[in-house]
């Protein structure tokens, strides 16, 4: 392949991904655009302070807080499964590995519906605690097999080394496997955070109407036939997992770690 | 076995090694400031004994002492052993200087004098320059300098080396090794296991030998009584004397086999000799030898010097020869140091 063949596949690949994103821009922003009207009206930034505007903030606020809820949790909870895996038999790695996965592969409606049975039984159905505990369990499932991915190719030999050397088991967790783990678990982190902020089918049937997350309200909106509103929260929907990429990418390039 | 008062002592160690029975009766002592070299052939469990003295290997059966005191139940960190992986295990998100800090940080010393500390064993490895470097810009000799320099750095009593040469390319090794002789020269140093299945490798870095096969220690002692007289015909073979013949001894003590006759007293019967290849020489022959004469089936070329494979009565000898005339299908005179050959009562 040419450099000239790589520029315009290059460019190709831009407006692919940009495009709907800027259609979705200028649809958020402009009042109407119909035929035959070439050009679309002049912005106006009414929208993000209408009533429906203020609906949307608050749900991007209840999602930016299940998804800083959820990051960390579902990290942390992934990466200890991940660890009792790797040192379990191979039979029971495979059982684990199939255990993580199928919240992952598994239809959201119905994982939701499941999650709803025992969301009700603990009488946390329609809150915003019971809605976390459901994220947590897609997004665990996912962290879980990252981490095994992960933790494969880490050399536990330096922990025992590092046991020897007279580090107790929390001196060689703090000291050693968390520093050098340290960008993975971000990345999980981020991840996991990713996994809640587009959770819908589950945030439909655990919140039950009553906790409106952005995917929740977005759906609304759309049902309504409020397209201007519609297309920002889909703005809104698509910037924070836009910006975590950017910051891995970032971070790869200076760390020279895969992303 | 007595165990030492000041070193490590492993006691009649059951280890489970593999899918097999693994390792029994496994004894081991070693005095502070002594170097025992754990040798055998891959794949026979050495690195399992080490573990199991760490505390990161299972132990089924035995006792472990270190000055005296049983540390079979205490955990790694409380036990004044240090294991030291084959593959130095820096760490990479510290620094050389931090690296060797760290068995003085985790034990409760302050940053400060931590990294004074360190920085005295990184001078002793000539290492202090490269200080504030991170493990990933060392060189494999460098790297096995500054892990040798924190894991002296946590004082231990003993210091198991695991293969500690096997992944540096022979221009290295040599360094290396002498560094490691160098740092371990104190006699008040830590009691030192290095696992090895290089003989030669053995032999210079020993005080003591001690041979693993077939799952228990076959023999153990000084590396010229080791070495110099191995026990049974598969010590023998692992320790290189790879000329393995057959005779038969009779009532006089007398010898017959393809060396010709050997006087050895001992038991009647059917008896295997073994010699290093180096210990039997062939030249060209010529009409007035009257020795032993075989034909050349092979040259084989090796870094250690030209062999060739003699056929003499039915069986194959290895030996040396430097002569160029020596060929394949060139009648040979051997020329054999018979002290240099083991007798051994045949099994069969």
């Amino acid at each position: 392949m040419t450099a000239r063949h790589r520029s315009w596949l290059t460019a190709a690949l831009a407006i692919w991904a940009l495009a709907p994103i800027a259609l979705l821009l200028v649809r958020a922003l402009v009042p109407s655009w119909r035929y035959p009207l070439l050009i679309p009206d002049s912005p106006a930034l009414g929208v993000l302070w209408s009533a429906d505007g203020r609906r949307l903030a608050s749900a991007f606020g209840t999602s930016v807080a299940l998804a800083c809820l959820t990051g960390p949790v579902s990290a942390v909870l992934g990466f200890v499964i991940a660890r009792g895996v790797a040192r379990a038999g191979t039979s029971t790695r495979a059982f684990a590995t199939a255990a993580a996965l199928f919240p992952v592969i598994a239809p959201p409606i119905a994982l939701g519906v499941g999650l709803q049975v025992v969301a009700l039984q603990a009488r946390v159905s329609g809150t915003l605690g019971g809605v976390w505990l459901a994220h947590l369990v897609p997004a665990t499932g996912y962290l879980t097999l990252f981490a095994i991915g992960v933790l494969t190719a880490f050399d536990v030999s330096i922990e025992d080394e590092a046991r020897t050397l007279g580090a107790s088991r929390w001196q060689v967790l703090s000291r050693v496997t968390v520093p050098m783990l340290g960008p993975r678990l971000i990345e999980g982190i981020v991840l996991g955070g990713l996994v809640s902020w587009g959770q819908l089918a589950v945030s439909l049937v655990i919140g039950g109407g009553l906790v409106r997350t952005l995917p929740v309200e977005l759906l609304a909106l759309v049902r309504s036939g409020n397209d201007q509103h519609g297309a920002l929260a889909a703005l809104l929907l698509t910037l924070p997992p836009a910006l975590a990429l950017g910051v891995l990418q970032l971070g790869t390039r200076r760390t020279g770690a895969a992303l | 076995m007595i165990a030492p008062p000041h070193g490590l002592a492993l006691i009649d160690g059951r280890i489970p090694f593999g899918s097999g029975n693994g390792l029994e009766g496994i004894t081991l002592a070693v005095s502070r400031g002594e170097r025992l070299v754990l040798v055998g052939p891959s794949g026979v469990g050495k690195t399992s004994v080490l573990r199991a003295m760490a505390g990161l290997g299972a132990l089924a059966s035995g006792q472990i002492l270190v000055d005296g005191a049983d540390v079979t139940f205490a955990p790694p960190d409380a036990r004044g052993i240090v294991y030291m992986h084959q593959t130095p295990s820096l760490f990479p998100h510290l620094s050389v200087i931090d690296n060797v800090a760290f068995p003085l940080e985790v034990r409760g010393l302050s940053r400060a004098t931590a990294r004074g500390h360190a920085r005295a064993l990184l001078d002793r490895v000539q290492l202090s320059p490269l200080a504030d470097r991170r493990p990933d810009s060392l060189s494999g000799g460098q790297r096995h300098r500054v892990a040798l320099a924190r894991a002296l750095a946590a004082r231990p009593a003993a210091l198991l080396l695991d293969e500690p040469f096997s992944s540096l390319d022979p221009s290295l090794r040599a360094e290396v090794r002498q560094s490691v002789l160098d740092l371990l020269a104190d006699r008040s140093g830590p009691a030192v296991v290095l696992v090895t299945h290089d003989v030669d490798e053995a032999a210079v870095l020993a005080d003591r030998v001690a041979v693993l096969l077939d799952r228990r220690i076959a023999q153990m002692g000084s590396p010229t009584e080791v070495l110099g007289a191995p026990r049974s015909v598969a010590i023998a073979r692992f320790l290189g004397l790879t000329n393995v013949m057959h005779g038969h001894r009779d009532h006089q003590g007398q010898i017959e086999c393809p060396l010709g006759r050997l006087s050895v007293p001992g038991p009647a019967g059917p008896v295997d000799l073994v010699c290093r290849p180096g210990a039997v020489r062939a030249r060209p022959w010529c009409d007035d030898d009257r020795g032993l004469t075989g034909v050349v089936t092979a040259v084989v070329e090796r870094v250690s010097g030209r062999m060739v494979v003699v056929r003499m009565h039915d069986q194959d000898v290895l030996a040396s020869s430097v002569d160029a005339r020596v060929t394949v299908r060139t009648q040979v005179s051997l020329d054999v140091e018979p002290v240099a050959v083991h007798v051994f009562e045949s099994a069969t």
